[in-house]
């Protein structure tokens, strides 16, 4: 079979000297879903960039139809055809749905006149249906994305990249995905769907290739042909182990309580009841934007509490102070908020020494020997501990971030989205050393929109959707399916 | 103040309001793609400069209002450059406009006048019409239009789009196949080009001469009158005229009543307004979000 796109010996290396691509080829055929596997950090989304127009590879060859072809920006890869739906939605906030796709619509050649018509047949292929009328930031991220997939099928998009399409949706979402992809395999297009979620690979490819730190590790596999375990070793090579819980069971001691509690940062949440005992790990699963930044910062005491009560090991609604002062830990979701990336690594250890232990006389050679302890017992790898923490890859960061929680020993961690971000063997390792910790018996709260992790870690699963506990489940009974209807909503 | 004086107030203002209005209309369509110029105050002075000497060298008002213009884009295109292009600083960019055309029209006067303060009346100014005594220049009427074309462009037309998403979202611009650059660079100009005209009607045609540092903060006005109007050419119309009437009621009491201490009020009330206005929470939303950010795709 002829394939639309072909890419050749793509090297891309990015102005910071960063080699993302060493040569990738990659084909994509009419009716087909060829899967682009690879961890983090693998080149799948510059790859796929490459592709849309938005950036130029180094070298390398672009060819449609056969013929090469050379995009100056996005807007010549619409027209040709390419579609991209990247990981986060990417549409003007501000703007209607509607004017977002006029946008698409002219950028693709589409005469504004065909507008209705078309997406009247794109909703038909795929099955969506997204109100028109709607502003952008009013509606899910599930929602944004199916927009953009119908109007891109509506602009007679030829080739579809989806971009980690299931980050942002629930179980249930990712079938009318499915579906929706089918819809568009039937008419003829070819999709490239990038991912590093294996059952995915399984469900809907019908081509696989695997990428490795920029290089192309197997190519156009049958992923029938093909164990999970199998595909796992291509991405990331060696495994390291699975961290596992020794599941001693909780104790008495209760390290978190939450009692009708109501607060209120960019929506409101309202939590009945909820509790976190020493040695358990009690994980909150929700899709993104479901009322979990509110609750973390109303536990940690950076969100106006509106009424209820709080208690962390003692401390009644604590602010951040009195919350670190008390013994407990907190991993933000997001670290470059948590870090300053400017400042040192051993800077940054003071201030979350700091936090936790109040004011105290630093010297270099004290901050260095924090460091070289810190560092030693977390692997964390800096050129020296003067080095800005930005310098460090993600892994690296993180790995500090949590270092730097966990070296206090707290009888409480509250964890955000712990290993997002991170390849598969630092989240290994991130995830080992919070299984650990509440081995040895303290409480942990584990807020992750990665249901995988949850799943593996804890002992109990609460759900939280529209800013409600929709349900608790024990571990024996939380199973992806469960989760999900709780996360949709359901009770 | 009798019913005639207060008309003929009015009339002083809507005079004293094109300059603001035009400049702030400008600015309204460059802040929209995310570019922010605060060199407005720069443009003003060297487009007024420009334009009393083309009127002067050429005899002709026509090729004053000309030179105004291309000035202004000329600026507005090396702001463009400087800010979209280069992803330098705004900010700084637009304080190096305002005190390179400081200086350089201070020097230009001497330069090509002779003097230190200003130059000799233009040897041709605008045709006008009078109400009530008062000259009112053409460019009153005209200044109207141009707000309904602004607004026209900005919510009625794909480019007003285009204008919008890339200076909310110039991420989700580049993806829906917009060029972000050429976007920015195009509001940019448009933007200082009617500064241009601002300046080159506050010299030729509201004056009649260029005096050394005739703009008079108008172009730092016209950046308020952007805040008050929460980023919309009709509000920054209406602002203007506000701003126009308090220029127009402190000429009155310094001039008409002799009072210059009842004049520093009136001049300060369109401030405390745009205070208001601006301290309001539901206003600093309108903003647009990725003001002042340059977009880097690497």
């Amino acid at each position: 079979m002829e394939p639309v796109v072909e890419l050749r010996g793509i090297v891309k290396v990015y102005p910071d000297g960063v080699r993302a691509l060493d040569g990738v080829s990659l084909r994509l055929y009419p009716g087909r879903v060829h899967a682009v596997l690879g961890e983090n950090g693998a080149g799948k989304t510059t790859l796929m960039r490459i592709l849309y127009g938005e950036i130029k590879p180094t070298r390398g060859e672009l060819l449609l139809d056969g013929r090469p072809a050379r995009f100056r920006g996005t807007r010549d890869a619409i027209r040709r055809g390419i579609a991209m739906i990247y990981q986060h939605p990417r549409l003007v906030p501000t703007l209607t749905v509607w004017e977002n796709v006029l946008l698409y619509f002219a950028s693709a050649g589409v005469p504004e006149g065909e507008a209705e018509e078309r997406l009247e047949e794109a909703r038909r292929i795929t099955g969506f249906d997204v109100p028109l009328d709607a502003r952008v930031e009013d509606l899910p991220l599930g929602a944004r994305q199916r927009a953009e997939i119908l109007r891109s099928i509506a602009a007679g998009a030829r080739v579809l990249i989806l971009d980690e399409p299931t980050t942002n949706l629930t179980p249930q979402e990712f079938e009318g995905l499915a579906r929706a992809i089918e819809g568009a395999k039937r008419e003829g297009l070819a999709v490239a769907y990038i991912t590093h979620r294996l059952p995915e690979v399984k469900a809907i490819a019908d081509l696989v290739t695997v990428l490795r730190r920029g290089r192309v590790v197997a190519s156009e596999l049958d992923p029938r042909g093909a164990s999970e375990e199998e595909l796992a070793r291509l991405m990331v090579g060696e495994l390291p182990p699975r961290p596992s819980r020794s599941r001693g069971g909780p104790g008495d001691r209760v390290v978190l309580s939450i009692e009708g509690l109501r607060a209120r940062g960019r929506m409101e949440v309202f939590v009945e009841r909820l509790e976190v005992r020493e040695g358990e790990v009690l994980g909150l699963a929700g899709v993104e934007g479901n009322g979990q930044e509110e609750l973390v910062g109303a536990i940690v005491g950076y969100t106006p509490r509106l009424s209820g009560r709080v208690v962390v090991l003692g401390r009644v609604n604590p602010t951040p102070r009195e919350y670190y002062r008390a013994g407990a830990a907190y991993i933000p979701g997001d670290r470059s908020k948590a870090l300053v990336l400017h400042f040192s690594v051993a800077e940054n250890l003071a201030f979350l020494r700091y936090a936790h232990e109040g004011p105290a006389l630093l010297t270099f050679s004290r901050l260095a020997r924090l460091y070289r302890e810190v560092a030693g017992e977390y692997g964390i790898v800096a050129e020296s501990p003067w080095a800005p923490a930005g310098s460090l890859s993600g892994g690296n960061q993180q790995k500090l971030l949590a270092a730097s929680q966990l070296h206090m020993r707290p009888r409480f961690l509250l964890a955000v989205n712990p290993t997002r971000g991170l390849d598969v063997a630092t989240t290994r390792y991130v995830r080992g050393l919070i299984a650990r910790l509440a081995d040895e018996g303290a409480g942990v709260m584990l807020v992750s929109s990665d249901l995988d992790e949850i799943i593996e870690l804890s002992d109990r699963v609460a759900v939280i959707s529209r800013g409600r506990i929709t349900g608790i489940l024990p571990a024996g009974k939380a199973t992806p399916e469960r989760i999900g209807l709780l996360m949709g909503g359901a009770a | 103040m009798t019913p005639l004086e207060a008309a003929i107030v009015g009339v002083l203002g809507l005079n004293a309001m094109v300059t603001i209005a035009l400049t702030a209309m400008g600015e309204v369509i460059a802040e929209r793609s995310g570019v922010v110029n605060i060199g407005l105050e720069g443009i003003l002075l060297a487009s007024a400069w420009l334009a009393v000497y083309a009127d002067i060298a050429t005899g002709s008002w026509l090729a004053g209002y000309l030179a105004g213009l291309a000035m202004g884009a000329a600026l507005g295109l090396m702001h463009a450059a400087i800010a979209v292009y280069a992803r330098g600083d705004q900010i700084i960019a637009g304080v190096g406009l305002n005190l390179a055309a400081a200086g350089g029209t201070t020097l230009g006067i001497r330069a090509v006048w002779g003097n230190y303060g200003q130059s000799p009346p233009v040897a041709s100014r605008p045709p006008a019409f009078d109400v009530l005594g008062v000259r009112v220049s053409y460019m009153v009427p005209l200044t109207f239009l141009v707000a309904i074309l602004a607004w026209w462009l900005l919510e009625r037309t794909e480019w007003g789009l285009r204008v919008k998403a890339v200076g909310d979202d110039p991420r989700s611009a580049d993806a829906l196949g917009i060029s972000v650059e050429r976007t920015r660079l195009a509001a940019t100009v448009l933007g200082a080009a009617l500064a241009g005209v601002a300046g080159a009607y506050m010299s030729i045609d509201y004056l009649g001469s260029f005096v050394k540092l005739m703009s008079a903060g108008r172009g730092f006005i016209a950046l308020a009158a952007v805040a008050f109007s929460g980023w919309d050419v009709l509000g920054a119309l209406l602002g203007s005229i506000v701003f126009g009437l308090g220029d127009a009621l402190s000429t009155y009491y310094t001039t008409i009543r002799g009072s210059s201490a009842a004049a520093y009020p009136y001049r300060t009330i369109p401030y405390i307004l745009t205070l208001l206005a601006v301290s309001a929470t539901a206003w600093r939303a309108r903003m647009p979000r990725a003001l002042g950010r340059p977009y880097k795709r690497e």
